[in-house]
């Protein structure tokens, strides 16, 4: 069984030699002593050593106020606008705090995707990839989560309530912005491309940040059509959001998403067995892999047993993967290792 | 003739307008400031923390509501200030070295304000020496630290460090939240108190300012 047929064997809940792994993303921090631990070069040859059965691919963007497709808008009022983003937050004042009409949207400078995606980029990161993985393209998407950074969050979750209009002019200008991205990059990668991941962070650790009643009234429109989008492609839609989510995994369901990441384990209600119970038979999952506690404290054997107790759990229909696809540097390498090693002992 | 139970129902629906008007008639039929702060404003966002922590109400209703307190305490504060009422203590709070998330700790300056307590707020990526510094300045109760991620959350224990090498460990609360952050850790770097969210967190800052008094 190769790669990609094991993701999509695993993704749609049918027998597998093993499930599909996926390493997930290291933060440039942690990266270094990855590579150095498993003897690599690069990521991509991070993820050949450890066998990860996915491999990423980015959606190239430079336009004059950013280089990253996730944030390509310059909405905060006070930091500039860096490649890093490192020192972007949600909370800061944005260009529309404030907001008091909708027809306001046209002040603000909306870039045009097609100008500033490289498709040449794109081809090229195709061309490499190794044809017996599944290829996902990392577009993230954010609707919800840049809707916060056009305000600022807090400006925005009140807007949400008080002037719903306004709310909904500036997320569906930024849906709009990301569905002509993703055509862009779902056309360039056409019949090549497997799954994408998109997503906001909706949970915190104990619950939902906003009533589920909200996220159906401003949210899952625009998740549904960016899904529907990559189906219309015959690609898969790897969904992600943070926190405790449970009671919207129908919604997201319902909207299409045919994976939900990254399953936070230790937030509430949102335990890998539980969610095999409730959403088992309807949904795939990838993550499971506590990185809360589990992966950055826990000992290589606690962590090769807690993995192996996921792939029994979930012999198919969870793609493994950390609970937070961004590995910290505080994830000690020998963890990350006994990780790897569950899932090779399974095939 | 305005019932507090109408102040608090307004504040809790976030009607900060309403919550204006109703403080002032409130006022001009003479109640006092005091009644007006503890059993409509403060009870409201009682009722409001209590629902938050059962996830029967979200941020954004957490949001409208702390807005129409600050609308109403704007109108309390002269009558306030007239009638000698102070804070019932004061906390410093920030989310700490190396850490830029401030949605869990602003929610935290909600709810202790919403408690009757003075918030200073540190803001983001504060470091020991700028919590103490302010321990220094202010004098507060409370120390309260904020953390998400698990590479940050180690920040706490050296917030605890500089405190008792200053020899001022004794003389305040730590407490501290966050994603991570569990009662295992707290007590393993020696802070007072973890608490799972915003709301029992200002449960747990009213308790050690209530013990405070009467001690």
């Amino acid at each position: 069984m190769d790669k990609r047929e094991r993701f999509y064997k695993t993704i749609h809940r049918e027998s597998v030699d093993r499930p599909a792994f996926w390493l997930g993303l290291p933060t440039d921090a942690a990266l270094p002593a990855l590579l150095k631990h498993f003897g690599a070069k690069d990521f991509q040859g991070l993820k050949k050593i450890v066998d990860d059965d996915i491999w990423t691919v980015i959606c190239p963007y430079h336009s004059p106020v950013s280089d990253l497709i996730e944030d390509p808008f310059k909405f905060s009022m006070f930091l500039e606008h860096t490649e890093s983003s490192a020192e972007r937050t949600l909370t800061q004042p944005g260009f529309f705090a404030g907001m008091e009409d909708p027809s306001e949207i046209d002040r603000f400078d909306w870039p045009d995707p097609a100008q500033y995606i490289d498709r040449e980029a794109i081809r090229r990161q195709m061309a490499e990839a190794p044809k017996d993985r599944a290829i996902m393209g990392v577009l993230w998407a954010s609707h919800f989560q840049l809707a916060f950074e056009a305000f600022g969050m807090e400006d925005a979750l009140i807007t949400m309530k008080l002037q719903p209009e306004c709310f909904e002019a500036v997320i569906n200008r930024i849906t709009e912005f990301y569905l002509q991205a993703n055509q862009i990059f779902l056309e360039e990668t056409k019949g090549q491309l497997d799954a994408i991941l998109i997503g906001n962070d909706f949970g915190t650790q104990n619950g939902l940040m906003t009533s589920p009643e909200d996220l159906r009234e401003f949210v899952f429109s625009g998740t549904r059509q960016m899904i529907e989008q990559a189906h219309s492609y015959g690609v898969t839609v790897v969904h992600h959001s943070c926190g405790s989510v449970f009671d919207v995994i129908p919604d997201l369901i319902a909207c299409g998403a045919d994976v939900i990441h990254p399953i936070q384990a230790l937030a509430r209600n949102m335990e890998p067995e539980r969610l095999k119970e409730n959403f088992g038979n309807q949904v795939a999952f990838c993550g499971g892999l506590d990185a809360q506690e589990l992966l950055v404290n826990g000992t290589p054997d606690a962590v090769y047993q807690r993995a192996s107790e996921l792939l029994d759990l979930f012999p198919t229909g969870l793609v493994l993967s950390p609970s937070h696809e961004a590995i910290l540097p505080d994830v000690p390498v020998q963890n990350v290792e006994a990780m790897v090693r569950a899932v090779r002992d399974r095939g | 003739m305005v019932s507090m139970e109408e102040i608090s129902q307004a504040l809790q629906k976030g009607k900060a307008k309403i919550v204006q008007e109703l403080v002032q008639q409130a006022l001009d039929e003479g109640v006092s400031a005091k009644t007006v702060l503890e059993e409509g404003l403060l009870a409201g966002m009682d009722v409001i923390g209590v629902k938050f922590k059962n996830n029967e109400v979200y941020i954004p209703e957490v949001l409208i509501a702390a807005r129409a307190m600050n609308a109403g305490t704007t109108v309390l504060k002269p009558y306030l200030n007239e009638s000698g009422e102070a804070a019932i203590g004061k906390a410093v709070i920030g989310t700490v070295k190396g850490d830029l998330h401030d949605i869990g700790k602003n929610l935290v300056r909600m709810m202790l304000e919403g408690k009757g307590i003075e918030v200073i707020d540190l803001g983001v990526d504060v470091s020991a020496e700028q919590f103490l510094d302010a321990y220094q300045k202010e004098h507060p109760d409370i120390i309260g630290c904020s953390a998400l991620l698990t590479t940050t959350m180690s920040e706490m224990k050296n917030v605890v460090n500089a405190f008792e090498a200053a020899g001022v460990r004794d003389k305040v609360t730590i407490m501290i939240g966050g994603a991570p952050v569990t009662e295992a850790f707290c007590q393993s770097i020696g802070a007072d108190i973890y608490t799972p969210d915003a709301a029992s967190a200002a449960e747990a800052a009213k308790q050690v300012l209530t013990n405070k008094h009467n001690a």
